[in-house]
């Protein structure tokens, strides 16, 4: 006996690129609308998108909710359904469940300073947080950005980010791994920003998201200007595949065995410290 | 709710009854001291002296290959549909052990967000619980997580009383079943023999680890970096089996398939196994938990760790099937024992390994002797 | 909704031809009796060559060629080549042509002296060279392993190769698919099965239907590091576990030389 499920949590909704931009050799950027309304997500959330008949990914979402009527996405083809996804283009359609996963703690930030620090492709889920809070910028105290990519090439959301630099209301530092003859900024790790800061540490929150390598030595530097475990936020990457804590495969070798997709993927350095890898 | 009773000889007729209202399922003999649930139509093919069957009865209500969607991209803007073949079935026959595996499934699966393939099954689902008054074999361990007795999870419970089967009636839907057969009500005298029955499981059933549940959850919990995991790891052979017996494992996976026309297609589900190589591994190659040490350790913190942290229960039913199944002679029994006698030495000062850096959420001085 | 690197353009359907090397065209076979999805493929392409079933010969370029079968003497080598040069898209198919299969165990002997026991004393007449894999010989774009294949396996990689998606052969053992299909284990039966080191993607179908695993689709590429613990279980001696084992993988050895060079 089948029957339908009209409520099944499985059920895509239906979403259309309305503008699609190769940022890079290996990241496409995607405007996507929701036919069935707004995707209603918060700072730090991630999407699962499907190519019908491919199959699915969890991509975070890079715009902030206060960019009305779509959301963005920036993809980098990394796997099987990641490459898929850099052959689509305006018009066509994508199915797209959540958004899904604990946001970053915007309340528990508000009033406080801020130290974004992104390593590569870190920039997507926390561009979403940036943009939100230069929207709000009263709601918050200092803002500081430090930005570390392999090459002056690699730098996503160039516009964006040079705007970010324009502004007096925001410090912002950015280091490549290799130069290139037309690179005036600084080359190295981004570890070696952070010294450079000058922070207040009881009231700054910093918003740590980069590959799994980078945190440890971030984290390290983090705690050396003091700034408390419970303030040093993290987005941590595993393969989120069903979205909704059940299916496994993005559980977290921790005491507490957090799932990534609904426990995370945003963690404080405290909760998650105890974890093997990071 | 009431207690009935049921001759032994009148099994057959209560099988083939049942059998006129729904699908029935029961432990069947495959050979090799190896058991399966399948269809019966009456009670001559049913093993009723069974031990634990090759898949536990999660296979009903989570099978092992099931379609979530069916989509078609024909059109201007794809469309899909969800639907679920929820068959109205009884499974007889069901031990404790497994009893215990369908209520922490249940849990799972009713937890926000709630899995309506899963939940529309089991709404379809009735079961009947069997006892079991001695242990099946060795492997098991059902007195150390207490499943040894009936907890509840079943609409009607069978215990044999020498020529016949007293029943208890837990439900509703049992109630109307065993009303409509027409079933005697059992007598007081009955319920005392059940009660005798209990009392002698009371010395056969002895913890087999000698350690509580909430102790061994806190040995667990302390013994990350112990010897045991590169042990049991270094026979692996990560082919999933353990979990995929397991009555309370329930990871998957996902894929879509196209069909020829390439227009239309659907999305399925798979057991899927964190023993498996590639489990922890994301898009861009990392894997997470590469080693097969790691992966067995993974295991059972699923077990008898983090669940209950979460759910206050412990996840392993004790039905012993993945010690059974292991390919390399991996035993749930040796390895929960080799923590346990780790834990000991440490605590006495004599053990050659340092303690782990993770906190302890039990207290490791319980160990009963 | 366009989701392929290159479109499979509905006006011509893709060109598809299917070639035989060393093997005993069973897995043809295979294919001419898949029965009710034969139909539905033949909507989706062109079969323009295919000996077993048909006589016309293609002198185009071919969209997706489907080789069967080993590369054992250097006339092989040439025809396989030149195939390569005209196929867009390269399909190795059963055990003879993914791993080396039977033929591999030519590998075995010496070369002479295996000639000389087939041939007779005017063996030199007889090219022959050791029993290559396909993709030792020229680059292949996907796999379907297995001996014969598994109909559904080559339909699923087909549907792959249209749509210029890869196909991921499952490295998990094909106890990861048995047990799936609740049969009662092979060792519980007192018999070695090659399950706990072959590669799965086959749905376990030899031991469904009552017959050990042979070990056909090749090892998993990590496989467990003691076997001995494996056998010991069951009281089986580790050398009838790799004798059997050298049955279809003889030719692994090769790889091992092509990922040195």
């Amino acid at each position: 006996m089948t029957e339908e499920i009209t409520h099944s949590n499985w059920k895509l909704r239906k979403g259309q690129i309305i503008a699609a931009k190769q940022m890079t050799a290996s990241e496409k950027w995607f405007d996507i609308k929701l036919d069935d309304g707004r995707l209603d997500h918060e700072p730090g959330q991630f999407v699962q998108v499907e190519l019908y008949g491919i199959g699915e990914a969890p991509i975070s979402v890079c715009s902030s909710p206060t960019k009305r009527g779509s959301f963005e996405l920036t993809v980098r083809a990394a796997g099987r359904l990641t490459k898929a996804m850099h052959a689509l283009g305006k018009g066509d359609w994508v199915g797209i469940r959540g958004p899904f996963g604990k946001p970053f703690p915007v309340k528990l930030m508000t009033g406080n300073d801020l130290l974004f620090v992104a390593g590569g492709l870190g920039i997507a889920p926390l561009r979403s947080l940036i943009n939100y809070v230069v929207d709000n910028r009263r709601e918050f105290g200092k803002v500081d950005i430090l930005l570390g990519c392999k090459t002056p090439k690699d730098m996503l959301f160039g516009d964006e980010v040079s705007g970010w630099q324009k502004r007096l209301d925001v410090n912002f530092s950015c280091t490549v791994d290799r130069s290139d003859p037309d690179w005036k900024g600084n080359v190295g790790l981004i570890t070696g920003l952070i010294p450079g800061v000058t922070i207040n540490p009881e009231k700054t929150f910093s918003v740590v998201v980069g590959p799994p390598i980078m945190y440890k030595f971030v984290i390290a530097e983090l705690l050396k200007k003091g700034i408390p475990e419970r303030q040093i936020i993290l987005s941590l990457e595993r393969h989120m595949k069903c979205g909704m804590g059940k299916c496994g495969h993005c559980q977290i070798d921790h005491p507490k065995n957090y799932y990534c997709c609904k426990d995370g993927p945003t963690f404080t350095y405290e909760e998650v410290k105890a974890a093997k890898k990071l | 709710m009431n207690y009935h009773i049921l001759k032994k000889d009148e099994l057959d007729g209560f099988i083939r009854k049942l059998a006129t209202k729904m699908k029935v399922c029961a432990p069947v003999a495959k050979g090799h001291n190896n058991f399966a649930f399948e269809e019966v139509s009456s009670a001559a093919g049913i093993a009723l002296d069974y031990i634990p069957t090759i898949l536990p009865p999660k296979k009903y209500f989570m099978p092992p290959r099931e379609k979530l969607l069916d989509f078609d991209i024909s059109g201007d803007k794809p469309r899909d549909t969800a639907s679920v073949d929820a068959e109205k079935l009884a499974i007889f026959g069901v031990h404790t052990c497994d009893l215990a595996g369908i209520q922490c499934l249940n849990m799972v699966f009713s937890e926000k967000p709630r899995d309506y393939n899963y939940i529309l099954r089991k709404e379809n689902i009735f079961i009947i619980g069997l006892e079991c008054s001695r242990y099946c074999d060795g492997s098991a361990t059902c007195a150390l997580v207490g499943n040894h007795y009936p907890n509840g999870g079943y609409d009607l419970f069978f215990t044999e009383l020498g020529d016949k089967f007293i029943i208890h009636v837990n439900t509703q839907k049992g109630e109307d079943l065993v009303e409509g057969m027409g079933l005697p009500k059992a007598s007081s005298a009955y319920l005392e023999s059940l009660d005798d029955v209990r009392e002698e499981k009371r010395a056969v059933f002895q913890n087999e680890i000698g350690v509580d549940q909430k102790t061994l959850a806190g040995i667990v919990a302390a013994r990350q970096e112990s010897k045991v995991w590169q042990e049991i790891g270094s026979r692996c052979v990560s082919c999933g089996n353990c979990t995929n017996v397991c009555p309370t494992c329930y990871c998957f996976d996902m894929a879509d398939t196209i069909n020829l026309d390439m227009k239309t297609g659907f999305r399925t589900r798979t057991w899927d196994s964190c023993q498996f190589e590639t489990f922890a591994t994301v898009a861009g190659g990392e894997n997470f938990r590469a080693e097969r040490a790691g992966r067995q350790r993974h295991r059972i913190n699923r077990k008898f760790s983090y669940p209950l942290d979460k759910f206050y229960r412990s996840f392993c039913t004790g039905c012993g099937r993945c010690t059974r199944t292991c390919m390399a002679k991996i035993s749930l029994k040796d390895t929960l024992k080799a923590l346990v006698a780790e834990s000991r030495s440490v605590s006495h000062g004599t053990g050659q390994y340092s303690s782990s850096s993770l906190p302890l959420s039990g207290d490791e001085s319980m160990v009963k002797g | 909704m366009k989701t392929e690197k290159e479109p499979v353009k509905t006006a011509a359907k893709p060109k598809v031809a299917f070639f035989d090397f060393a093997c005993c065209e069973g897995c043809q076979l295979q294919v001419a009796n898949i029965g009710e999805s034969l139909l539905d493929i033949l909507g989706a392409v062109d079969v323009v060559e295919f000996r077993e079933v048909m006589s016309e010969k293609y002198d185009k370029d071919y969209d997706v060629a489907i080789i069967e079968g080993s590369i054992t003497d250097h006339h092989a080598e040439e025809r396989l080549k030149k195939i390569r040069a005209r196929s867009k898209v390269l399909i190795a198919y059963g055990a003879c042509a993914a791993i080396g299969g039977v033929n591999g165990m030519k590998n075995s002997f010496d070369l002479d002296e295996i000639r000389q026991s087939v041939y007779g004393k005017d063996f030199k007449l007889f090219p022959s060279s050791p029993t290559r894999p396909i993709h030792q010989v020229v680059k292949v774009d996907y796999t379907i392993n297995g001996c014969p294949i598994y109909p559904p396996e080559l339909i699923e990689v087909l549907k792959h190769a249209l749509r210029g998606l890869p196909y991921t052969v499952p490295d998990n053992p094909v106890c990861s698919e048995c047990k799936l299909n609740e049969n009662v284990c092979m060792y519980e039966r007192g018999v070695s099965c090659l399950g706990p080191w072959t590669k799965a993607g086959c749905n376990s179908w030899c031991v469904n239907n009552g017959n050990i695993c042979y070990g056909c689709r090749g090892e998993v590429t990590n496989p467990a590091k003691n076997a001995n613990d494996v056998i010991g279980k069951y009281n089986l001696k580790p050398e009838l576990v790799k004798n059997k084992f050298d049955m279809y993988n003889k030719c692994k050895e090769g790889d091992i030389n092509v990922n040195r060079k």
